[in-house]
Formats: structure tokens, sequence, C-alpha cells
């Protein structure tokens, strides 16, 4: 398979995987934005919003981070400059979530 | 032969439809959802240092600022899913009929205003 291919059914497969938690988060980021520490806390200790998360989080960096480097591909014209942006781009994508993830899991 | 690849024409060259509206618009909603989503981990990643130093953060999303900031995140990830469904139809081959993509793409953008005020409204009934 072309790795072009593979990497266009990813891309659809992870949008298919966050719509739904997508729908979830936006609907408790906004119950929750403004509450006070401890039920914040309280939220992201529950497990059922830390494994909900922890998925949003997966399927949402994969998802952008492969249509960003598509964004990349069409407006970059320097090979080495587009090589480099969507390394650093690979690199955020797996970073941010993981420090994110642990964190949550270390709230109690 | 990499080097010689075209690049996508300038958006200034297009003459503006709905289509090439929507398309332009996912992609900045696009950056900007995962702007946003990454404001969103550092966020969390706050509640770690306390409950002290949590207290400026939650004075700005009790601020006007902060309300417009949730509404406008509830906004762009609206449009991003219900255009991310438009997609996925196309790619099951439906909906490329020029009549029935216009369609879809008005139905794109009232749903997304809609869906914003029924996931704030939602979203705020929940706890």
């Amino acid at each position: 398979m072309h790795h072009s291919t593979r990497k266009w059914i990813v891309i659809k497969c992870s949008s298919v995987i966050l719509i739904p938690l997508m729908i979830w988060f936006i609907v408790n980021l906004v119950s929750i934005y403004d509450k006070n520490y401890n039920e914040l806390v309280n939220f992201f200790s529950k497990t059922s919003s830390k494994v909900l998360y922890t998925m949003f989080l997966i399927a949402a960096f994969s998802f952008f981070s492969l249509t960003i480097s598509e964004v990349f591909e069409d407006y970059i014209n320097n090979e080495k400059i587009k090589n480099v942006a969507t390394k650093i781009l690979y690199v955020f994508a797996i970073v941010v979530p993981l420090i994110t993830i642990l964190s949550i899991f270390r709230l109690n | 032969m990499l080097e010689k690849n075209p690049l996508s024409p300038h958006l200034q060259i297009y003459r503006w439809h709905i289509s090439s509206l929507l398309s332009i618009t996912h992609r900045i909603v696009g950056v900007a959802n995962i702007i946003a989503v990454t404001l969103i981990c550092v966020w969390t990643i706050c509640l770690l240092f306390g409950e002290e130093n949590y207290e400026s953060i939650n004075f700005f999303f009790q601020s006007f600022f902060g309300k417009l900031l949730i509404v406008s995140l509830s906004w762009s990830f609206s449009f991003h899913i219900l255009n991310e469904i438009r997609h996925l139809i196309w790619d099951l081959g439906y909906g490329f009929d020029l009549k029935i993509s216009k369609i879809t793409g008005v139905i794109t953008i009232i749903g997304s205003l809609v869906s914003t005020i029924l996931i704030y409204s939602f979203g705020k009934s929940l706890i």
C-alpha cells in the first residue's frame, strides 16, 4: 500500500473515532470550565473522565498532526523546511498529550 | 522531481464559493482547535500545582472573556465536527452534486450555530 493511501486511511479512521470524543469533550468542558479547583479535580479524578480524556487527546493530536502535515505539504515548497516542520509537529503531537495524560493520572 | 511538485494555488485567485469558503474555514478552524486543545492541556497540567496557583486561571474563566472563549470553542468544535461528517459522506461517494454540495455547506454553517447553542445549554445544565 502506498504511504499516502495509508496516511489517508489513518486520517479517516481517526476522524471517525474523534467525532464522538469531541462531542463528549466540548459538552463537559462547557460544564466544568468555570468551576472551582476542587470540582475540577473531582471531575478529572473520575476513571471515566481520565479514560475518555486520554482517548480524546490521543485521537485529537493524531488527527490534527496528520492533517496539519497535509497543510505543510500543500503550502511549503522547500523540502528541508517541510520535513523539519513535519518532524517538529509530530514530536509536539506526542509530547504534549503524553505530559497531560501523565498529569491527569497523578491527580487525586 | 519532488522539488518541482506544484503547490496549492494562493487563496486570492479563487472566485469565492460556499465550498471554497468552507474548505478554507475548515483548515483555519482545525489549526485553531489544536492550539485551543494545547492550551487546555496546559490548563489541565496547571491543576497539579494546587488550588492557590489555580486562582488566576479560575478568575479568567469566570470573566466575560473566559465565557467568550468557551462559546467560540463550542462553535469551532461544532463546525469542525459537522464539516468532517460532510467530508466522510463525500469519502463514501455521496453528496458530490453541486447543488447537494451547496445545500450541505449551508446546513454545516447553520448547524454549527445551532449546535453551539445546544452544546452550551446542555453543558451548563450537566453539573
